[in-house]
């Protein structure tokens, strides 16, 4: 038994522990296999459950349909697998920026029954995110059984994102750029390969399920260089649709949660809200994959006035869905929103200037698909590619870096924070290793603290002072007192230097007449930012800690930089 | 030293109870309690290697406004500094974030026990899991306040146990309390204890501090349990293994915590404890 052990701990150090890629390659396939297949199952559970209510969406009472799903759906979330509602991919983010990656194992399924229930009834909302929230914790949790640290973790969250994105788009690139762009936010040597791989399996699983999956059915889109003018003005539009979108998400969210209503109440009248919305303009329901295919292919109906309603009946219920308390992503309401803010543009331009030749209906769908994705996200490459995938358009991709660019960066301009790091930067919750924010939250003041102090007694005399100074070699000196030992002040040398000049004094000068009591303090629960700025305000370099009034130690800013430098090389030291 | 333990308040009748014993333990070893008042009824522990959501009961959220006074008071009664702990940072906006920095933790009663049961009942996967991943001693406390005067280690010659120990010697150290060992010998004989003791430095310490090492040889593990004084700290290592090996073996821990009334504290397999 022991040589059985032996030969396995020998064969798992040679292949895995010397050099970490191969266990990652083999972890991150895990990983994207797991992620694609529940991606997949979700996909397979909306298009069957979706048809079967479609029947029942003729009937007049068909508007609480929405409601129903996304009370199912907030109960579940809130009573059985007891997480909050919500999207999942900032917690993600969250999760990788400050605990390596960490996530419950129950976040790798709830996410996708409540986003199945919420999005078959009809809410508004896609299942791309919530397949992002399983495929990252499954990856995670592969990593805890596999003992791996935080970076390594990290990476196997990548490829459980990359897995799950690439498998329900049928979009392997999409899915390795929109996790290495948005999630980690570091392209690394280290991390790609793993997540390449993970993403390819994960579209091979979907590939394999689902053969004859294509998304968007490909188009000839037969774009020209006139084109290009047009273009700049539909990135324009396309920012500016994307601030709107992000700012009425997080608005329509804010009302509800100032509401008195109970969270069911809150469910039931967003639910109803999209049911009636979609009672007259259908499109509002469900991820609406099949109208971006009609406006793809040029055989979307709407005139251009309704399609222009369409835009800000979408956004609403989006809102209304997520804000009120259902569960889904903002993946496919972009997408939706992106087409329609083409279209839009295409019939407008059209009307305005009849008789220009430019590409089309289909082709500016796409370009508006990017502009959203690109602006709401603030995430460029993850929107032309995607659009380049799911569409085949790969005549395209002038026009597309085009416009996601353009898009991204106006957005970027009015709104300087993407949709998903926005509520984390507002908290102060945002940290990608090796940013200074990051580092200072990594360390700990009581790493910090020097505890190697002489302290002395405020009923000392200044003559047996002068002797502990003589054989010491600190700067500071906490004074405590006599019986209870707690923290009266600090005498600083630099602040007593004319007594220690008058021998004459020694024995007329007690410490508690020359010590500093006004010197500010520190508690080992404090941040180290607030520590520091606390320091720079005062313009001191030195500090005392004092926790229930007891002397700690004292903290100094060189040692803040000794450690400062140890961390961001090791965070930062990573291929 | 600062050592500080997090006890979570729950403002009701038993959640007092609890409280009492926190701040007993603290007071008697010299620790400061923190408390923190839960606004919502999860909240998650980062540990090195796994993230525990701690779900609570609804009772914890009982009557918010007075949670703070009666917590004041009880702090008050016990002639110690009320410290209170809030969450800087949040996972979701329902879910925030316990620092696990801390030197004891003092185990939520609803995540720890079936109230119908009158003893310490079903300590259940979730405290498990934070005793296994915990850097810190947990502890768990019996339904009623019920002040210990004396400490008791289970030695059984394991690296948890040894900590278990080092941990009882600090105790008995900073709190003046006599120390009980508690061993039951199996087939290895008494001298192969106190080797292992000798082999870890820490004779002269038991000598100074333990005031009797009781060895059971043929006696049953039960046996063993009556003999524990019932007012005594019950100081214990906890291997914190999976289910699996749970089901198969049986759980030590759970056995002793569904046995007796005793307060305990609990070192799992990340748990470093040092006498410095």
């Amino acid at each position: 038994m022991q040589t059985i052990k032996n030969t396995y701990k020998a064969i798992y150090y040679r292949l895995f522990q010397l050099d970490d890629r191969l266990l990652l390659i083999v972890a991150g396939s895990i990983a994207g296999i797991c992620s694609g297949l529940a991606a997949v199952a979700l996909r397979l559970s909306l298009e069957s459950v979706t048809e079967l209510l479609h029947p029942l969406r003729h009937y007049w009472w068909a508007f609480v349909l929405p409601a129903a799903g996304a009370l199912l759906s907030s109960l579940y979330l809130e009573k059985i697998s007891r997480e909050g509602a919500g999207h999942g991919i900032p917690e993600v983010i969250y999760a990788v920026s400050r605990y390596g990656g960490l996530l419950r194992l129950r976040s790798s399924y709830s996410r996708l029954i409540a986003s199945f229930l919420t999005i078959s009834s009809g809410g508004s909302a896609g299942p791309e995110a919530p397949v992002v929230m399983s495929g990252s914790a499954i990856g995670s949790n592969i990593a805890k059984a596999l003992g791996l640290n935080d970076r390594q973790r990290i990476t196997l969250v990548g490829c459980g994102t990359a897995g799950a994105i690439s498998a329900i788009f049928n979009a392997p690139i999409a899915g390795l750029v929109f996790t290495i762009e948005v999630l980690l936010g570091e392209w690394k040597f280290v991390n790609i390969i793993p997540i390449a791989i993970a993403a390819v399996a994960g579209a091979q699983v979907s590939q394999a399920i689902i053969p004859e999956q294509v998304l968007f059915n490909h188009q000839p889109f037969n774009m020209m260089v006139v084109d290009i003018l047009p273009s700049l003005g539909l990135a324009t539009l396309a920012a500016l649709i994307s601030v709107l979108f992000t700012k009425s998400l997080r608005k329509i969210g804010r009302i509800a949660k100032k509401s008195s209503l109970p969270l069911w109440g809150r469910v039931i009248v967003g639910g109803c809200a999209v049911g009636v919305i979609g009672g007259f303009m259908p499109l509002v329901l469900g991820e609406g994959y099949h109208f971006i295919q009609s406006m793809i292919s040029g055989s979307f109906s709407m005139g251009l006035f309704m399609t222009f309603v369409a835009i800000f009946a979408k956004i609403f219920a989006t809102g209304m869905t997520l804000g009120w308390g259902g569960s889904g992503g903002i993946f496919a309401p972009c997408l939706v929103i992106g087409s329609l803010t083409g279209v839009v543009f295409h019939k407008a331009l059209s009307f305005l200037l009849p008789s220009i030749d430019i590409a089309s209906e289909g082709a500016y769908a796409l370009l508006g698909m990017t502009g959203l994705i690109s602006g709401v996200m603030q995430a460029p490459l993850t929107g032309i590619f995607l659009i380049v995938e799911i569409t085949g358009g790969y005549e395209t991709i002038l026009p597309l870096i085009l416009v996601s660019s353009l898009s991204c960066t106006m957005s970027h301009y009015i709104e300087p924070a993407s949709y998903y790091l926005k509520d984390l930067i507002e908290r102060g919750q945002f940290m990608r290793p090796g940013t200074d924010a990051r580092i200072l939250s990594d360390l700990r003041l009581n790493e910090l603290v020097e505890i190697d102090y002489i302290k002395v007694s405020e009923n000392m005399v200044f003559r047996d002072f002068i002797e502990i100074i003589k054989s010491s070699k600190q700067n500071f000196f906490p004074v405590v007192e006599d019986e209870t030992d707690i923290y009266k002040g600090v005498i600083q040398l630099s602040t007593i230097r004319r007594y220690a000049l008058e021998p004459g004094m020694y024995d007329m000068v007690f410490l508690n007449q020359v010590m500093d009591e006004d010197v500010i303090t520190a508690s080992l629960e404090d941040d180290l930012q607030d520590v520091l700025d606390s320091m720079d305000l005062n313009n001191m370099d030195t500090i005392p800690v004092v926790e229930n009034d007891r002397f700690i130690g004292m903290i100094a800013k060189t040692r803040v930089l000794d450690l400062y430098r140890r961390e961001l090389i090791m965070q930062t030291n990573i291929q | 030293m600062n050592y500080k333990l997090l006890h979570i308040f729950r403002n009701t009748p038993f959640g007092r109870e609890t409280l009492l014993q926190s701040l007993y333990f603290c007071k008697t070893i010299n620790a400061y309690p923190v408390v923190y008042i839960p606004k919502s009824d999860k909240f998650l522990l980062y540990f090195s290697n796994d993230a525990v959501q701690v779900d609570l009961d609804h009772s914890y959220l009982n009557a918010p406004e007075t949670a703070k006074v009666h917590a004041e008071q009880l702090f008050e009664d016990m002639g110690i500094k009320p410290m209170f702990y809030e969450p800087k940072n949040y996972t979701a906006s329902t879910l925030p974030d316990i620092s696990t920095n801390f030197d004891y933790l003092c185990c939520p009663r609803s995540v720890s026990d079936l109230s119908s049961k009158i003893g310490l009942g079903h300590i259940g996967p979730k405290v498990r899991r934070i005793i296994k991943h915990a850097t810190f001693p947990v502890l768990i406390t019996s339904p009623v306040f019920k002040p210990w005067t004396s400490i008791s280690v289970f030695f059984g010659g394991s690296e948890n146990a040894m900590n278990a120990l080092t941990l009882g010697l600090k105790l008995a150290m900073s709190s003046g309390l006599p120390l009980n060992i508690y061993t039951l010998t199996e087939k290895k004989g008494e001298e192969y204890y106190r080797e292992l003791i000798r082999k870890n430095d820490l004779e002269s310490l038991m000598d100074q501090y333990t005031v009797q090492w009781h060895f059971y040889g043929d006696k049953k593990f039960d046996t063993m349990l009556y003999e524990v004084p019932h007012n005594s700290l019950i100081v214990l290592g906890a291997y914190g293994h999976g289910i699996i090996k749970e089901i198969l073996l049986g759980s030590k821990m759970e056995h002793i915590q569904s046995t007796v009334t005793n307060n305990l504290l609990i070192t799992g397999p990340h748990c470093t404890i040092s006498l410095q």
